[in-house]
């Protein structure tokens, strides 16, 4: 393990000299947190129109009228705290991006700087190697991923009717928040470890991330026609799932990070 | 002598279809520095890292201090091995102090802290050990990566193209920290183009195309491919005096204005003898020397025995 933590010391020594890298992170945790005070609070506020008066909204206010904690708040306060958790899992674009950046262009940048063969020549192993990197990517996520929930719980307080904000604070968001979160950005970063070790270009390996971003907005739209609730325990489901593909892929990650074809096919 | 430190036995690796090395053998000795010479594409870089247990032989084995190198004592045996890369491969963004920390963190020094410090004095970097390695220059960041693969105190320094694109002081400054890693005990292993360095700091060299050419000190390696030559430098034309030599029964005898180089071997003619018959027919000499051929015609030599190259 103490190799582990050399490197890890020397990840986040290098993300502190290159915080640009953060900056799709933080554009997109912006969009994620903007987006539904945009459609709880200005857009009502600008047009006049209540929340729960909108024919649009109807599954909310259904919603609403079954939901346990939300019957203690005025029928528009509640749907405003439907909304925004409705966009909850939005806030995981932030680390998976984040995770995404670090990843790729820490082992592309190994690759592209040459820095990888002094570090092979070490007795570090492959799992402590991949380790470190993974875990040099994972703390920076998570760190997004707080910032970003406070971000959000600081704008409901401000901008929200009463009520909303202690909805928020509810279980479900701590779920997604930090445990969705947290093993979905591992699944990012671990994908995009594995993409790095066969392709030369940090583009590519990013671009490939997609496919990770893309079951968020199919969750956002399952939400939004009725068939998927993000429930406690959807969530517990959908994170043990994320923990076994994570758990597959760093198999895959050792296996796939040979030493021999990164020293003679590198160029 | 004493037991080889490294022993590199009938290596052969493939990549592919490509041949890249073919049944290489030969040992390190305690103290020595053994330059392996060979042209682009020879297998000079693929040996080393075979000796440093990062990739594997197809065919053949190595050994440090006679353990087998193998998946499982690679790493250990990696920890008696200082590797420099051709490329310096620091880390640009941190400082010189921070790159040689995380490797003396890496090898699980104690007091790594102390020992960057030692390592900076030693290599005469202490006053750049807070700059970022990318502002360095390359000869700088030559030496940074020197003190960076000796910071663990290895056995073995294997190292690829130490002064490659250095300018010709820092390239001295590296040479003279070969010499003076020798003079600590330590074995060096020396894969270089530069064949200038290799007589000066090598005690063996090793020429490698592939196969292994030749093995021997630089001495050994041009008695072998070379006759023994004494040039004579006189003070007159030398034309004439060549008749003289070659009535003596010299075979060899080559001119040049004043200066006549002799070959002294299939003759019944010493050196004694040569000058002798010279100052006999009256000519003046100036100098007489022994003729050392430099290591680049012996290298040439090796890698092309007909000449077709030149």
């Amino acid at each position: 393990m103490t190799r582990t933590f050399a490197l890890l010391g020397k990840e986040l020594a290098d993300l502190r000299q290159n915080l640009a890298i953060f900056v799709p992170a933080v554009i997109v945790t912006c969009i994620a947190v903007l987006i539904p005070v945009f459609v709880a609070v200005i857009v009502p506020a600008a047009t006049g129109e209540r929340l729960s008066e909108s024919a649009d909204l109807e599954i909310a206010v259904e919603m609403y009228k079954k939901d346990p904690t939300m019957r203690t708040l005025d029928p528009e306060a509640a749907i405003q705290a439907y909304v925004f958790q409705y966009f909850l899992v939005m806030l995981l674009l932030g680390p998976i991006t984040s995770a995404m950046s670090i990843a790729a262009s820490s082992v592309i940048g190994e690759k592209q700087a040459r820095t990888l063969e002094p570090l092979l020549v070490t007795p570090i192993t492959t799992f402590e190697l991949l380790g470190g990197k993974l875990l040099g990517a994972l703390l920076p996520a998570l760190a997004v991923t707080v910032v970003s929930m406070v971000l959000y719980l600081v704008v409901v307080a401000f901008t929200a009717e009463r009520g909303v904000f202690g909805v928020l604070l509810g279980t479900r968001t701590l779920g997604v928040v930090f445990l969705l979160g947290p093993l979905a950005a591992m699944v990012a970063l671990q994908l995009a470890i594995c993409v790095s070790s066969r392709v030369n270009d940090a583009r590519t390996a990013q671009q490939l991330g997609v496919f990770v971003i893309l079951p968020i907005p199919a969750l956002l739209l399952g939400q939004l026609f009725g068939g998927v609730e993000l429930t406690v325990s959807v969530i517990l489901w959908i994170s043990l799932g994320l923990l076994l593909v994570n758990v597959g892929l760093m198999w895959f990650a050792i296996r796939l990070f040979d030493r021999e074809t990164i020293l003679t096919r590198w160029k | 002598m004493a037991s080889a430190v490294l022993t590199a036995s009938h290596l052969s690796r493939r990549f592919g279809d490509r041949l890249a090395l073919d049944d290489v053998s030969f040992t390190l000795e305690p103290g020595e520095i053994f330059a392996l010479l060979g042209p682009n594409g020879a297998g000079k870089t693929t040996t080393l890292r075979i000796l440093a247990g990062l990739i594997a032989p197809t065919s053949g084995s190595v050994q440090i201090d006679g353990q087998p190198m193998g998946p499982q004592s690679a790493p250990q045996l990696r920890a008696r091995i200082g590797f420099l890369t051709e490329a310096p491969g620091l880390w640009d963004r941190l400082t010189v102090r921070d790159n040689l920390l995380v490797y003396a963190r890496m090898y699980g020094l104690p007091s790594p802290g102390t020992l960057v410090d030692e390592a900076l004095e030693r290599f005469e970097i202490r006053d750049r050990g807070d700059d970022r390695a990318a502002q360095l220059s390359k000869g700088l960041k030559q030496r940074v990566a020197l003190a960076r693969s000796l910071l663990h105190d290895p056995r073995i320094a294997m190292l690829d193209e130490p002064t490659s694109g250095l300018d010709p002081a820092s390239a001295r400054e590296v040479r003279d920290l070969v010499l003076s890693l020798r003079a600590q005990g330590r074995t060096i292993l020396l894969c270089t183009h530069n064949l200038d360095e290799v007589e000066r700091v090598a005690d063996r060299v090793a020429v490698l195309s592939r196969r292994l050419i030749a093995i021997g000190t630089p001495d050994s390696l041009r008695q072998k491919l070379f006759a023994p030559r004494v040039r004579i430098v006189l003070v007159q034309p030398a034309e004439p005096f060549a008749t003289v030599l070659r009535t003596a029964g010299a075979s060899d005898v080559r001119v040049d204005g004043a200066v006549l180089s002799v070959s002294i071997s299939n003759t019944p003619l010493t050196t004694p003898d040569v000058v002798r018959r010279l100052v006999e027919a009256g000519a003046g000499i100036e100098s007489v020397t022994t003729e050392e051929p430099p290591l680049e015609d012996v290298y040439l030599k090796l890698l092309d025995p007909e000449g077709r190259a030149s």
